[in-house]
Protein backbone atom coordinates (compact mmCIF):
# COMPACT_ATOMS: atom_id res chain seq x y z
CA UNK A 1 0.00 0.00 0.00
CA UNK A 2 2.82 2.70 1.19
CA UNK A 3 4.60 1.08 -1.85
CA UNK A 4 1.61 1.75 -4.38
CA UNK A 5 1.62 5.68 -2.96
CA UNK A 6 5.26 6.22 -3.11
CA UNK A 7 5.19 5.05 -6.56
CA UNK A 8 2.26 7.02 -7.22
CA UNK A 9 4.16 10.14 -5.85
CA UNK A 10 6.76 9.37 -7.82
CA UNK A 11 4.79 9.43 -11.14
CA UNK A 12 3.44 12.66 -10.44
CA UNK A 13 6.60 14.38 -9.90
CA UNK A 14 7.49 12.78 -13.03
CA UNK A 15 4.64 13.75 -15.01
CA UNK A 16 5.14 17.37 -12.99
CA UNK A 17 9.13 17.14 -14.30
CA UNK A 18 8.00 16.28 -17.85
CA UNK A 19 5.17 18.10 -18.42
CA UNK A 20 6.48 21.63 -19.95
CA UNK A 21 8.29 19.14 -22.76
CA UNK A 22 5.12 16.43 -23.18
CA UNK A 23 2.32 18.61 -25.04
CA UNK A 24 2.92 18.72 -29.00
CA UNK A 25 2.53 22.02 -30.39
CA UNK A 26 -0.74 21.13 -31.99
CA UNK A 27 -2.68 19.17 -29.46
CA UNK A 28 -3.23 19.75 -25.49
CA UNK A 29 -3.11 16.81 -23.47
CA UNK A 30 -6.34 15.84 -21.68
CA UNK A 31 -6.43 15.72 -17.54
CA UNK A 32 -4.23 13.27 -16.27
CA UNK A 33 -5.56 10.06 -14.23
CA UNK A 34 -4.36 10.78 -11.11
CA UNK A 35 -7.00 9.00 -9.29
CA UNK A 36 -6.46 6.16 -11.31
CA UNK A 37 -9.65 6.04 -13.64
CA UNK A 38 -8.67 5.24 -16.98
CA UNK A 39 -8.30 8.74 -18.88
CA UNK A 40 -9.96 9.41 -22.28
CA UNK A 41 -7.54 9.28 -25.25
CA UNK A 42 -4.34 9.54 -22.51
CA UNK A 43 -1.55 10.83 -24.52
CA UNK A 44 1.42 8.33 -24.32
CA UNK A 45 3.16 5.71 -26.13
CA UNK A 46 2.69 5.60 -30.48
CA UNK A 47 -0.01 8.41 -30.31
CA UNK A 48 1.89 11.17 -28.28
CA UNK A 49 5.18 10.16 -30.71
CA UNK A 50 3.09 10.53 -33.67
CA UNK A 51 1.66 13.80 -32.41
CA UNK A 52 5.24 15.30 -32.07
CA UNK A 53 6.41 14.22 -35.30
CA UNK A 54 6.06 16.69 -38.03
CA UNK A 55 3.87 14.95 -40.92
CA UNK A 56 4.64 16.10 -44.74
CA UNK A 57 1.85 16.04 -46.74
CA UNK A 58 3.62 14.96 -49.98
CA UNK A 59 4.93 11.69 -48.08
CA UNK A 60 1.87 11.45 -46.98
CA UNK A 61 -0.11 10.97 -50.28
CA UNK A 62 2.49 8.54 -51.30
CA UNK A 63 1.61 6.42 -47.65
CA UNK A 64 -1.99 6.88 -48.12
CA UNK A 65 -2.23 4.69 -51.64
CA UNK A 66 -2.26 1.81 -49.19
CA UNK A 67 -5.69 3.44 -47.75
CA UNK A 68 -7.18 4.13 -50.76
CA UNK A 69 -8.55 0.70 -51.39
CA UNK A 70 -11.44 1.72 -48.83
CA UNK A 71 -11.14 5.11 -48.15
CA UNK A 72 -10.96 5.82 -52.14
CA UNK A 73 -9.22 8.32 -53.74
CA UNK A 74 -9.24 12.22 -52.33
CA UNK A 75 -9.59 10.53 -49.48
CA UNK A 76 -13.41 10.82 -49.82
CA UNK A 77 -14.88 7.50 -48.51
CA UNK A 78 -18.28 5.76 -49.05
CA UNK A 79 -21.70 6.69 -48.83
CA UNK A 80 -22.69 3.30 -47.79
CA UNK A 81 -20.64 4.28 -44.51
CA UNK A 82 -18.65 1.95 -44.50
CA UNK A 83 -15.34 4.05 -44.63
CA UNK A 84 -15.93 7.38 -43.59
CA UNK A 85 -14.70 10.26 -45.44
CA UNK A 86 -11.17 11.56 -44.24
CA UNK A 87 -10.02 14.99 -46.36
CA UNK A 88 -10.14 17.79 -44.57
CA UNK A 89 -10.34 15.60 -40.67
CA UNK A 90 -7.92 17.29 -38.40
CA UNK A 91 -4.85 15.59 -38.20
CA UNK A 92 -4.81 15.07 -34.64
CA UNK A 93 -7.82 13.33 -34.72
CA UNK A 94 -6.73 11.31 -37.72
CA UNK A 95 -3.66 10.42 -35.75
CA UNK A 96 -6.06 9.64 -32.63
CA UNK A 97 -7.63 7.62 -34.69
CA UNK A 98 -4.67 5.82 -36.66
CA UNK A 99 -2.88 4.98 -33.02
CA UNK A 100 -6.14 3.93 -31.11
CA UNK A 101 -7.20 1.40 -33.75
CA UNK A 102 -3.32 -0.14 -34.39
CA UNK A 103 -3.41 -0.31 -30.23
CA UNK A 104 -7.00 -2.02 -30.36
CA UNK A 105 -8.08 0.87 -28.22
CA UNK A 106 -10.89 1.85 -30.90
CA UNK A 107 -12.17 -1.60 -31.83
CA UNK A 108 -12.20 -1.76 -35.65
CA UNK A 109 -11.45 -5.27 -36.61
CA UNK A 110 -11.44 -4.13 -40.25
CA UNK A 111 -8.98 -1.56 -40.40
CA UNK A 112 -6.87 -2.87 -37.43
CA UNK A 113 -5.74 -5.85 -39.44
CA UNK A 114 -3.88 -3.69 -42.22
CA UNK A 115 -2.19 -1.40 -39.65
CA UNK A 116 0.15 -3.18 -38.81
CA UNK A 117 3.42 -0.76 -38.11
CA UNK A 118 5.22 -3.29 -41.17
CA UNK A 119 2.29 -1.66 -43.42
CA UNK A 120 2.53 1.78 -41.48
CA UNK A 121 5.58 3.48 -39.83
CA UNK A 122 4.64 6.05 -37.13
CA UNK A 123 5.94 8.24 -39.18
CA UNK A 124 3.89 7.94 -42.09
CA UNK A 125 0.91 8.20 -39.83
CA UNK A 126 2.05 11.65 -38.79
CA UNK A 127 2.79 11.91 -42.45
CA UNK A 128 -1.00 10.58 -43.80
CA UNK A 129 -2.68 13.14 -41.54
CA UNK A 130 -0.51 15.97 -42.20
CA UNK A 131 -1.66 14.96 -46.04
CA UNK A 132 -5.24 13.95 -45.16
CA UNK A 133 -5.86 17.45 -43.42
CA UNK A 134 -5.16 19.56 -46.38
CA UNK A 135 -6.98 17.75 -48.54
CA UNK A 136 -10.04 19.30 -50.54
CA UNK A 137 -13.45 18.21 -48.96
CA UNK A 138 -16.16 16.94 -51.83
CA UNK A 139 -19.10 18.06 -49.57
CA UNK A 140 -21.49 16.51 -48.66
CA UNK A 141 -21.73 13.16 -50.68
CA UNK A 142 -23.67 10.73 -47.98
CA UNK A 143 -26.69 13.23 -46.83
CA UNK A 144 -29.31 11.74 -44.84
CA UNK A 145 -32.93 11.38 -45.57
CA UNK A 146 -33.47 14.63 -44.48
CA UNK A 147 -36.41 14.18 -42.93
CA UNK A 148 -35.87 15.15 -39.20
CA UNK A 149 -33.54 18.28 -39.59
CA UNK A 150 -35.57 20.44 -37.33
CA UNK A 151 -35.13 17.72 -34.69
CA UNK A 152 -31.59 16.86 -35.63
CA UNK A 153 -30.67 20.71 -34.97
CA UNK A 154 -32.55 20.91 -31.77
CA UNK A 155 -30.78 18.11 -30.48
CA UNK A 156 -27.45 19.47 -32.35
CA UNK A 157 -27.25 22.97 -30.79
CA UNK A 158 -28.34 21.40 -27.37
CA UNK A 159 -26.05 18.62 -27.05
CA UNK A 160 -22.99 18.52 -29.80
CA UNK A 161 -22.37 22.21 -30.62
CA UNK A 162 -20.01 22.43 -27.49
CA UNK A 163 -17.42 20.44 -28.40
CA UNK A 164 -17.78 19.54 -32.29
CA UNK A 165 -18.82 23.43 -32.78
CA UNK A 166 -21.77 25.29 -34.18
CA UNK A 167 -20.60 24.71 -38.21
CA UNK A 168 -19.77 21.04 -37.64
CA UNK A 169 -15.90 22.04 -37.55
CA UNK A 170 -14.73 20.44 -34.29
CA UNK A 171 -11.45 21.65 -32.67
CA UNK A 172 -8.45 20.27 -33.38
CA UNK A 173 -6.51 20.73 -30.25
CA UNK A 174 -9.04 19.13 -28.46
CA UNK A 175 -9.27 15.75 -30.74
CA UNK A 176 -12.63 16.66 -31.17
CA UNK A 177 -13.24 15.60 -35.11
CA UNK A 178 -14.86 17.85 -37.96
CA UNK A 179 -18.44 16.22 -38.20
CA UNK A 180 -20.34 18.78 -40.86
CA UNK A 181 -20.55 17.04 -44.19
CA UNK A 182 -19.36 13.40 -43.49
CA UNK A 183 -21.65 10.77 -44.36
CA UNK A 184 -24.24 9.96 -42.69
CA UNK A 185 -24.30 6.09 -42.24
CA UNK A 186 -21.19 6.43 -41.19
CA UNK A 187 -22.10 9.30 -38.44
CA UNK A 188 -25.33 6.88 -37.51
CA UNK A 189 -22.89 3.75 -36.98
CA UNK A 190 -20.50 5.47 -34.98
CA UNK A 191 -22.79 7.17 -33.33
CA UNK A 192 -24.72 3.98 -32.23
CA UNK A 193 -21.31 2.49 -31.58
CA UNK A 194 -20.55 5.03 -28.93
CA UNK A 195 -23.85 5.33 -27.14
CA UNK A 196 -23.85 1.69 -26.36
CA UNK A 197 -20.46 1.50 -25.62
CA UNK A 198 -19.02 -0.36 -28.56
CA UNK A 199 -16.28 1.57 -30.29
CA UNK A 200 -13.92 0.95 -27.42
CA UNK A 201 -12.55 4.56 -27.13
CA UNK A 202 -15.22 7.09 -27.24
CA UNK A 203 -15.06 10.37 -25.24
CA UNK A 204 -16.83 9.31 -21.82
CA UNK A 205 -18.48 12.71 -21.80
CA UNK A 206 -19.80 11.97 -25.41
CA UNK A 207 -21.31 8.66 -24.66
CA UNK A 208 -22.49 10.19 -21.34
CA UNK A 209 -24.54 12.80 -23.16
CA UNK A 210 -26.16 10.43 -26.21
CA UNK A 211 -26.64 7.91 -23.41
CA UNK A 212 -30.42 8.64 -23.90
CA UNK A 213 -30.91 9.10 -27.33
CA UNK A 214 -33.19 6.73 -28.93
CA UNK A 215 -32.66 5.43 -32.12
CA UNK A 216 -34.28 7.75 -33.65
CA UNK A 217 -32.58 10.86 -32.54
CA UNK A 218 -29.62 9.63 -33.10
CA UNK A 219 -30.57 9.49 -37.16
CA UNK A 220 -31.79 12.89 -36.08
CA UNK A 221 -29.02 14.56 -35.25
CA UNK A 222 -26.72 12.30 -37.97
CA UNK A 223 -28.56 13.70 -40.53
CA UNK A 224 -28.43 17.34 -39.77
CA UNK A 225 -24.67 16.75 -39.69
CA UNK A 226 -24.53 14.75 -43.09
CA UNK A 227 -26.08 18.13 -44.30
CA UNK A 228 -23.92 20.73 -42.56
CA UNK A 229 -21.48 22.72 -44.97
CA UNK A 230 -18.46 21.69 -45.12
CA UNK A 231 -15.32 24.07 -44.43
CA UNK B 1 52.59 23.65 -73.52
CA UNK B 2 50.90 25.50 -76.26
CA UNK B 3 47.30 24.90 -74.99
CA UNK B 4 48.53 26.65 -72.16
CA UNK B 5 49.92 30.03 -74.16
CA UNK B 6 48.16 32.81 -74.51
CA UNK B 7 47.76 32.24 -78.06
CA UNK B 8 45.24 30.35 -77.94
CA UNK B 9 42.94 32.27 -75.82
CA UNK B 10 41.14 34.14 -78.62
CA UNK B 11 40.18 30.45 -80.10
CA UNK B 12 38.31 29.36 -76.85
CA UNK B 13 36.21 33.03 -77.27
CA UNK B 14 35.61 33.66 -73.60
CA UNK B 15 36.06 30.09 -72.25
CA UNK B 16 32.58 28.99 -73.96
CA UNK B 17 33.82 26.74 -76.48
CA UNK B 18 35.86 24.33 -74.07
CA UNK B 19 32.99 24.11 -71.81
CA UNK B 20 30.03 23.39 -74.60
CA UNK B 21 33.10 20.49 -75.66
CA UNK B 22 32.74 19.28 -71.98
CA UNK B 23 29.37 19.07 -72.12
CA UNK B 24 29.21 17.56 -75.44
CA UNK B 25 31.53 14.90 -74.62
CA UNK B 26 29.81 14.51 -71.12
CA UNK B 27 26.70 13.99 -73.34
CA UNK B 28 28.17 11.82 -75.92
CA UNK B 29 29.49 10.18 -72.75
CA UNK B 30 26.23 9.67 -70.69
CA UNK B 31 24.61 8.58 -73.79
CA UNK B 32 27.08 5.81 -74.77
CA UNK B 33 27.20 4.42 -71.18
CA UNK B 34 23.29 4.08 -71.23
CA UNK B 35 23.21 2.39 -74.37
CA UNK B 36 25.63 0.17 -72.83
CA UNK B 37 23.47 -0.54 -70.42
CA UNK B 38 20.53 -1.49 -72.65
CA UNK B 39 22.68 -3.89 -74.23
CA UNK B 40 24.39 -5.79 -71.38
CA UNK B 41 20.37 -5.75 -70.08
CA UNK B 42 19.54 -7.34 -73.16
CA UNK B 43 22.60 -9.94 -73.33
CA UNK B 44 21.73 -10.73 -69.72
CA UNK B 45 18.02 -10.94 -70.36
CA UNK B 46 18.66 -13.68 -73.59
CA UNK B 47 21.00 -15.81 -71.15
CA UNK B 48 19.16 -16.03 -68.31
CA UNK B 49 15.91 -14.44 -68.03
CA UNK B 50 14.11 -14.82 -71.38
CA UNK B 51 13.44 -18.66 -71.10
CA UNK B 52 11.31 -18.19 -68.68
CA UNK B 53 10.17 -14.52 -68.75
CA UNK B 54 10.45 -14.76 -72.49
CA UNK B 55 12.59 -11.53 -74.22
CA UNK B 56 10.12 -9.97 -74.36
CA UNK B 57 8.67 -10.14 -70.96
CA UNK B 58 5.52 -11.97 -71.86
CA UNK B 59 6.57 -15.17 -71.02
CA UNK B 60 4.25 -17.83 -71.80
CA UNK B 61 5.01 -20.35 -69.47
CA UNK B 62 2.07 -19.63 -66.91
CA UNK B 63 3.37 -20.37 -63.69
CA UNK B 64 6.25 -18.01 -64.34
CA UNK B 65 5.09 -14.28 -64.38
CA UNK B 66 5.35 -11.72 -67.60
CA UNK B 67 7.77 -8.74 -66.27
CA UNK B 68 6.84 -6.37 -69.49
CA UNK B 69 5.58 -3.48 -68.42
CA UNK B 70 6.71 -3.30 -64.59
CA UNK B 71 7.81 -0.40 -63.13
CA UNK B 72 11.44 -0.50 -63.43
CA UNK B 73 11.84 0.71 -59.36
CA UNK B 74 9.34 -2.69 -58.42
CA UNK B 75 11.43 -4.75 -60.28
CA UNK B 76 14.48 -3.72 -58.63
CA UNK B 77 13.12 -4.54 -55.41
CA UNK B 78 12.01 -7.50 -56.12
CA UNK B 79 15.42 -8.50 -57.16
CA UNK B 80 16.88 -7.03 -53.76
CA UNK B 81 14.40 -8.89 -52.21
CA UNK B 82 15.27 -12.29 -53.79
CA UNK B 83 19.16 -12.13 -53.27
CA UNK B 84 18.53 -11.22 -49.85
CA UNK B 85 16.37 -13.88 -49.03
CA UNK B 86 13.27 -11.55 -47.69
CA UNK B 87 11.21 -13.11 -50.81
CA UNK B 88 11.95 -16.79 -50.80
CA UNK B 89 12.21 -18.43 -53.77
CA UNK B 90 13.71 -21.30 -55.23
CA UNK B 91 14.11 -20.12 -58.45
CA UNK B 92 14.81 -16.69 -58.51
CA UNK B 93 16.53 -16.68 -55.13
CA UNK B 94 19.78 -18.48 -57.08
CA UNK B 95 19.88 -16.54 -60.25
CA UNK B 96 18.82 -13.02 -58.30
CA UNK B 97 21.82 -13.81 -56.21
CA UNK B 98 24.54 -14.77 -59.05
CA UNK B 99 23.47 -11.55 -60.74
CA UNK B 100 25.33 -8.28 -60.61
CA UNK B 101 23.03 -5.80 -58.69
CA UNK B 102 24.78 -3.24 -60.39
CA UNK B 103 23.27 -4.52 -63.02
CA UNK B 104 19.68 -4.64 -61.67
CA UNK B 105 18.73 -1.19 -62.96
CA UNK B 106 19.06 -1.74 -66.09
CA UNK B 107 16.81 -5.18 -66.12
CA UNK B 108 14.35 -3.25 -64.42
CA UNK B 109 14.89 -0.78 -67.24
CA UNK B 110 14.92 -3.49 -69.81
CA UNK B 111 11.60 -4.86 -68.92
CA UNK B 112 9.42 -2.07 -68.35
CA UNK B 113 10.40 -0.58 -71.31
CA UNK B 114 8.75 -4.24 -72.79
CA UNK B 115 4.91 -3.76 -74.41
CA UNK B 116 2.70 -6.02 -71.88
CA UNK B 117 0.42 -8.27 -73.42
CA UNK B 118 -3.21 -9.33 -72.49
CA UNK B 119 -4.29 -12.41 -71.59
CA UNK B 120 -7.35 -14.38 -72.78
CA UNK B 121 -10.33 -14.38 -70.70
CA UNK B 122 -12.01 -18.14 -70.39
CA UNK B 123 -14.47 -17.44 -67.66
CA UNK B 124 -16.82 -14.80 -68.34
CA UNK B 125 -18.74 -14.74 -65.67
CA UNK B 126 -15.91 -14.55 -63.25
CA UNK B 127 -14.21 -12.23 -64.47
CA UNK B 128 -17.20 -9.66 -63.85
CA UNK B 129 -17.68 -11.05 -60.44
CA UNK B 130 -13.71 -10.33 -60.26
CA UNK B 131 -13.78 -6.72 -62.07
CA UNK B 132 -16.05 -5.68 -59.05
CA UNK B 133 -14.00 -6.76 -56.51
CA UNK B 134 -11.10 -5.67 -57.94
CA UNK B 135 -12.72 -2.37 -58.21
CA UNK B 136 -15.28 -1.54 -55.42
CA UNK B 137 -13.44 -4.68 -52.98
CA UNK B 138 -16.32 -5.85 -50.72
CA UNK B 139 -17.24 -3.65 -47.81
CA UNK B 140 -19.55 -5.84 -45.78
CA UNK B 141 -16.10 -8.24 -45.67
CA UNK B 142 -13.42 -5.06 -45.41
CA UNK B 143 -11.71 -6.37 -48.37
CA UNK B 144 -10.24 -3.21 -50.15
CA UNK B 145 -10.60 -2.60 -53.64
CA UNK B 146 -6.94 -3.65 -55.52
CA UNK B 147 -7.37 -1.05 -57.74
CA UNK B 148 -6.53 1.11 -54.91
CA UNK B 149 -2.67 0.13 -54.73
CA UNK B 150 -2.57 -1.54 -57.96
CA UNK B 151 -4.34 1.41 -59.69
CA UNK B 152 -7.72 1.28 -61.42
CA UNK B 153 -6.38 -0.15 -64.78
CA UNK B 154 -4.10 -2.66 -63.48
CA UNK B 155 -0.92 -1.00 -64.06
CA UNK B 156 0.57 -1.07 -61.03
CA UNK B 157 3.22 1.66 -60.06
CA UNK B 158 6.76 1.32 -58.76
CA UNK B 159 5.44 0.24 -55.19
CA UNK B 160 3.04 -2.20 -56.28
CA UNK B 161 3.31 -4.62 -59.64
CA UNK B 162 1.48 -4.47 -62.39
CA UNK B 163 -1.41 -7.43 -62.45
CA UNK B 164 -2.94 -6.19 -65.78
CA UNK B 165 -2.47 -8.85 -68.71
CA UNK B 166 -0.41 -11.69 -65.91
CA UNK B 167 -0.82 -14.84 -66.34
CA UNK B 168 -4.34 -16.25 -64.17
CA UNK B 169 -2.30 -19.43 -62.73
CA UNK B 170 0.68 -17.74 -61.64
CA UNK B 171 -1.94 -14.45 -59.86
CA UNK B 172 -3.65 -17.54 -58.21
CA UNK B 173 -0.32 -18.94 -56.91
CA UNK B 174 0.80 -16.04 -55.51
CA UNK B 175 -3.05 -15.15 -53.65
CA UNK B 176 -2.10 -18.34 -51.84
CA UNK B 177 1.78 -17.56 -51.44
CA UNK B 178 0.33 -14.90 -49.43
CA UNK B 179 -2.30 -16.29 -47.98
CA UNK B 180 -0.14 -19.47 -46.45
CA UNK B 181 2.59 -16.77 -45.13
CA UNK B 182 4.68 -18.58 -47.81
CA UNK B 183 5.40 -14.61 -48.88
CA UNK B 184 6.60 -13.57 -45.58
CA UNK B 185 8.70 -10.64 -45.82
CA UNK B 186 7.42 -7.33 -43.70
CA UNK B 187 6.45 -5.80 -47.27
CA UNK B 188 3.63 -8.27 -48.27
CA UNK B 189 1.94 -7.90 -44.92
CA UNK B 190 -0.77 -5.99 -46.72
CA UNK B 191 -1.32 -8.74 -49.04
CA UNK B 192 -1.02 -11.73 -46.71
CA UNK B 193 -4.21 -9.57 -44.84
CA UNK B 194 -6.27 -9.50 -48.34
CA UNK B 195 -5.67 -12.77 -49.24
CA UNK B 196 -6.78 -14.02 -45.98
CA UNK B 197 -10.09 -12.45 -46.47
CA UNK B 198 -10.43 -13.97 -49.73
CA UNK B 199 -12.65 -17.24 -50.80
CA UNK B 200 -10.85 -19.14 -53.19
CA UNK B 201 -13.63 -18.66 -55.90
CA UNK B 202 -13.03 -14.83 -55.51
CA UNK B 203 -9.12 -15.36 -55.72
CA UNK B 204 -9.34 -17.54 -58.53
CA UNK B 205 -12.69 -14.41 -59.85
CA UNK B 206 -10.07 -11.34 -59.95
CA UNK B 207 -7.29 -13.70 -61.56
CA UNK B 208 -9.12 -14.44 -64.44
CA UNK B 209 -10.48 -10.74 -64.85
CA UNK B 210 -6.82 -9.15 -64.29
CA UNK B 211 -6.07 -11.95 -67.10
CA UNK B 212 -8.03 -10.30 -69.98
CA UNK B 213 -6.72 -6.51 -68.93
Amino acid sequence: MKGTIVKRMIKIGLIALLWPLSPPAQAQAPATAIGGAPVWNELKGEKLEALRLKGDPARGAEAFVICQGCHKHGATGTVSGAYPRLAGQHATVLIEQMTDIRSGERKNPKMERFSDEHVLTTQEIADIAAYLQALPITPNLGRGPGTALARGKALYTRDCAICHGDRGEGKAEKFYPLVAGQHFKYLLREARFIRDGKRGNANPDMARVIKSYSDDDLEAVSDYMSGMATP
Amino acid sequence: MPQDSPSHKPRTQGGRRPYHAVLMLGLVLSGSVWADDAEKARTIVAKICAACHGMDGNGTAPNFPKLAGRHPEYLVRELKEFSSGKRKSEIMGPIATALDPDDYKALGAYFGGQKPTSGQVLDTAAAASGKQLYQDGNESKGIPACGGCHEADGSGNKRFPRLAGQHREYLIAQMYNFKKDVRSDASSRLMREVAKLLSDDEIKAVAEFLTGL
